[in-house]
C-alpha cells in the first residue's frame, strides 16, 4: 500500500510539472465547450431569425391591398439592388388584377425565384404561404358573400399537436454535449498515460522501477491512478464549464430548457470515475507495449475511435437496443442523457455499466501488472 | 552474500547462460569480468528477478530471486547499466521516491535521504531539478538512489562508463567506503583497470560461462602473465570486446 502510494505521490508531482499534460488535460475541456457553444449560438440565431422576407415586386400599384397584406405577413418590397451571389425572388402582379378578382376569375401572380437555392428555402416559402393566405381569406369573403359557410371548402382540418417537450428538443442539441463530456475522460489523460509508461521506457527508467522492492500491481495501480486523476480533472472541467458557457447561448429562444443542477452534475461525475478509470487503463495497456512517446501517441489516436465511434454511433443512428444500458461507455451515455432529457435514469442497468467498467479496468490493469513480469514486453525480447 | 548457482538461460536460439556459478562475498567487492555479450547484464537481470532462468537459481542473502523477486531485492542496491533520472523531480524527491519504495517513510526516510546526500557530497544540487545534469552529476544520483535504504547487497552494471576521472574517483571511494561496512559488492565491467584496481575477486566470464575465477593475481599467475589484461586475453581466448 505503501509502495502504492509513494509511486502516485511521486508520478503525479512529476506529471503536473509536465507543462504539456496540464495543459492538453484543460485545453480540451476548455476549447471544447467554447467552440460548441459558438457553434449553437450561430445555429440559434439562425433557426430564430424572423427579419422581413425582402423580394421584388412587380406591379405593386394594381394591387395595394395585396401589398399591404404581404407586408404585415413579413413579405415587403425589396429596395436596393440583389446581391450577384443570390437569384432574386420576384413576385410579379398583372395589371388586370383589378377586373379579374372583380369577376371573380383566377388572377396569374408569377412567383420566380431558385427553389434549390437551400439559403432562400425559407423566404420562398414564407412568400408561399402569404399568397395562400390572401388566397384563402379571398375564398372567403366570396362564399360569405354568396351565403355559403365557408367552411365547407375545408372538409379536413390538419390538428398539429408537438409532443416534442422543451427538454426533448434540448436533448437533440445536447446529445453532443454529452458525448463531449464523456470523450474529456479520454483526452484528459491521454498525456500523462502515455508519459507515465511508454515514456518512463523511452527515458531508461522502466527497467530500474520494475527492479524495486514493489510489486507491478503497485506499479501500475499507481501510474493508473494518477491519469485517471488527470482524466477526471478535465471531466470536472468540462462539467462546471459548460452550463456557464451555455448560459450565454440563448437556447430559450428555440424553446429550450436545460438545467444543470448541481445534483446532475454530481451524478455525472460519479459516474465517469468508473470510466475514466477504464479509459486510462486502456491506454496504459496500449502505451506500455509502445517502445516510445511517439509510438504509443500514434496507437492510442487509433484507439481514440472506439469511444468516440461508440458515443457519436449510438448519438446519431439513434440507437435504442436495451443492452446498451448495461455495457461500459455506452451504459453511461445512456444515463446522462436520462439526466439530460429529465426522464428517471435506469438505476439497474447504470449501477450494472459502472460495476462491468469498473471490473474491465480492474481486469486491464491486473493484466498489464503481468505484462510488466514478462521478458518479452519488458525488454522486446 | 550473493550465490549463484547453475545459471541456465536461452533466448530462442542463443544460450546467453550456460551453467554459470560464482559467488560474492559479504565485505568484499567482486567483478564480474567479460567481453560484450558474455551475459553479465542477463546475469545481473536475472540476479534482480527481472529475467527468469532456465535452471538454477541466483540467491541474494539466501532468498531465491526467481521464486520471490520483492523479498530478495529489499536487501539489494542497484545502480543500473542505464540509469534513467526523472528529470522534473529535484535530487530530493528522486531519492527520497525511492527510499519509499525501500519501505522508508516520514522520519526515518528523511534522514536516510539527508546521509545519503551528504555521503555523496550533493548538497548544492539538493533541491535542483535534474534536466541537465553532466554525467558525473547523474552518477552521483543514481549511486545516492541505490545507497538510501543501505543496502547489504550492491549491484552496478557498467558503472564507470562515461564518467570523467573525478567521477571515477569519487565512485571507487564510495565503493570502498561500502566495502569496510561490510556490503557485499558485485560489479560488472569490461574495463581492466578498473577491475585491476578495486576489486578483491575478479569472475571472468566468457559465453555465459565461468572462464576463470580468483584475486587479480591469481589470474595473472594462473595464466603466466605480468598483466591482467593479457591474463584475461590468453583465459578468454579472444581480445575481442575488451576495453583497456
Amino acid at each position: 500500500m505503501s509502495a502504492l502510494t509513494s509511486v502516485w505521490k511521486k508520478e503525479f508531482r512529476d506529471a503536473i510539472r509536465d507543462r504539456r499534460s496540464v495543459l492538453a488535460a484543460m485545453s480540451y475541456a476548455f476549447f471544447g465547450p467554447l467552440l460548441m457553444a459558438v457553434a449553437f449560438f450561430f445555429l440559434i440565431t439562425q433557426l430564430t431569425d424572423q427579419a422581413d422576407v425582402e423580394i421584388t415586386i412587380k406591379g405593386q400599384e394594381h394591387a395595394p391591398q395585396f401589398v399591404d397584406f404581404l407586408s404585415e405577413r413579413g413579405v415587403v418590397a425589396k429596395q436596393d439592388d440583389w446581391a450577384k451571389t443570390k437569384t432574386p425572388i420576384v413576385l410579379t402582379l398583372p395589371e388586370n388584377w383589378q377586373q379579374s378578382l372583380k369577376k371573380a376569375e383566377p388572377v396569374e401572380v408569377t412567383l420566380r425565384a431558385d427553389w434549390s437555392a437551400q439559403k432562400q428555402q425559407t423566404d420562398i416559402k414564407r412568400v408561399e404561404q402569404a399568397v395562400q393566405a390572401y388566397s384563402s381569406q379571398i375564398t372567403a369573403y366570396r362564399l360569405t358573400l354568396r351565403g355559403i359557410d365557408p367552411r365547407v371548402t375545408q372538409p379536413l382540418q390538419l390538428q398539429k399537436q408537438d409532443l416534442a417537450t422543451r427538454g426533448s428538443k434540448a436533448a437533440l442539441i445536447m446529445g453532443s454535449v454529452l458525448v463531449f463530456i464523456i470523450l474529456s475522460v479520454f483526452w484528459s489523460g491521454m498525456n500523462v498515460a502515455i508519459d507515465i509508461s511508454a515514456g518512463e521506457r523511452e527515458r531508461n527508467s522502466l527497467e530500474f522501477l520494475l527492479s524495486q522492492p514493489l510489486s507491478t500491481w503497485d506499479i501500475v495501480t499507481g501510474k493508473a491512478l494518477t491519469a485517471t486523476s488527470f482524466s477526471l480533472f478535465g471531466a470536472i472541467l468540462s462539467l462546471v464549464l459548460i452550463p456557464i458557457i451555455f448560459a450565454y447561448v440563448p437556447l430559450h429562444e428555440i424553446g429550450m430548457n436545460v438545467n444543470f443542477s448541481v445534483g446532475m452534475m454530481v451524478l455525472m461525475f460519479i459516474l465517469l470515475v468508473p470510466l475514466a478509470l477504464f479509459a486510462t487503463a486502456l491506454q496504459l495497456f496500449v502505451s506500455f507495449r509502445a517502445k516510445n512517446f511517439k509510438e504509443a501517441q500514434t496507437y492510442i489516436s487509433f484507439l481514440l475511435i472506439i469511444p468516440m465511434a461508440a458515443s457519436f454511433g449510438v448519438e446519431f443512428a439513434r440507437l435504442k437496443n436495451p443492452i446498451l444500458y448495461y455495457l461500459p461507455l455506452t451504459g453511461q451515455h445512456q444515463a446522462f442523457l436520462s439526466l439530460i432529457r429529465g426522464e428517471s435514469v435506469n438505476v439497474m442497468g447504470t449501477v450494472i455499466s459502472a460495476v462491468a467498467t469498473l471490473a474491465v479496468a480492474l481486469l486491464l490493469m491486473k493484466y498489464i501488472a503481468r505484462m510488466l513480469k514478462s521478458e518479452k514486453i519488458v525488454f522486446g525480447l | 552474500m550473493i550465490n549463484v548457482d547453475a545459471l541456465t538461460k536461452s533466448f530462442k536460439n542463443v544460450q546467453a547462460l550456460d551453467s554459470l556459478s560464482f559467488q560474492a562475498k559479504d565485505g568484499e567487492i567482486t567483478g564480474l569480468l567479460g567481453p560484450n555479450g558474455a551475459g553479465k547484464t542477463t546475469c545481473l537481470r536475472i540476479i534482480y528477478g527481472l529475467l527468469q532462468s532456465n535452471t538454477g537459481k541466483a540467491e541474494i542473502a539466501g532468498v531465491d530471486a526467481n521464486q520471490n523477486p520483492i523479498d530478495a531485492r529489499r536487501n539489494l542496491g542497484i545502480f543500473p547499466d542505464k540509469f534513467g533520472l526523472y528529470e522534473r523531480l529535484t535530487v530530493r524527491e528522486q531519492i527520497a521516491y525511492f527510499a519509499g519504495l525501500h519501505g522508508l517513510k516520514g522520519k526515518e526516510q528523511k534522514q536516510a535521504v539527508a546521509k545519503v546526500i551528504e555521503k555523496l557530497d550533493i548538497k548544492e544540487l539538493t533541491d535542483r531539478r535534474m534536466a541537465g545534469f553532466s554525467q558525473g552529476q547523474r552518477m552521483k544520483v543514481a549511486l545516492a538512489q541505490a545507497l538510501v535504504h543501505s543496502p547489504r547487497h550492491l549491484i552496478l552494471d557498467e558503472p564507470s562508463r562515461g564518467l570523467d576521472v573525478m567521477s571515477t574517483r569519487i565512485l571507487r571511494d564510495i565503493l570502498r567506503e561500502q566495502r569496510a561496512q561490510g556490503t557485499c559488492i558485485l560489479f560488472s565491467s569490461h574495463v581492466m583497470q578498473e577491475v585491476a584496481a578495486l576489486c578483491d575477486r575478479v569472475v571472468v566470464m566468457a559465453n555465459g560461462k565461468v572462464a576463470a575465477e580468483g584475486t587479480p593475481q591469481e589470474l595473472c599467475d594462473m595464466a603466466g602473465e605480468q598483466q591482467l589484461e593479457d591474463a584475461f586475453v590468453k583465459i578468454i581466448g579472444t581480445d575481442e570486446g575488451i576495453a583497456a
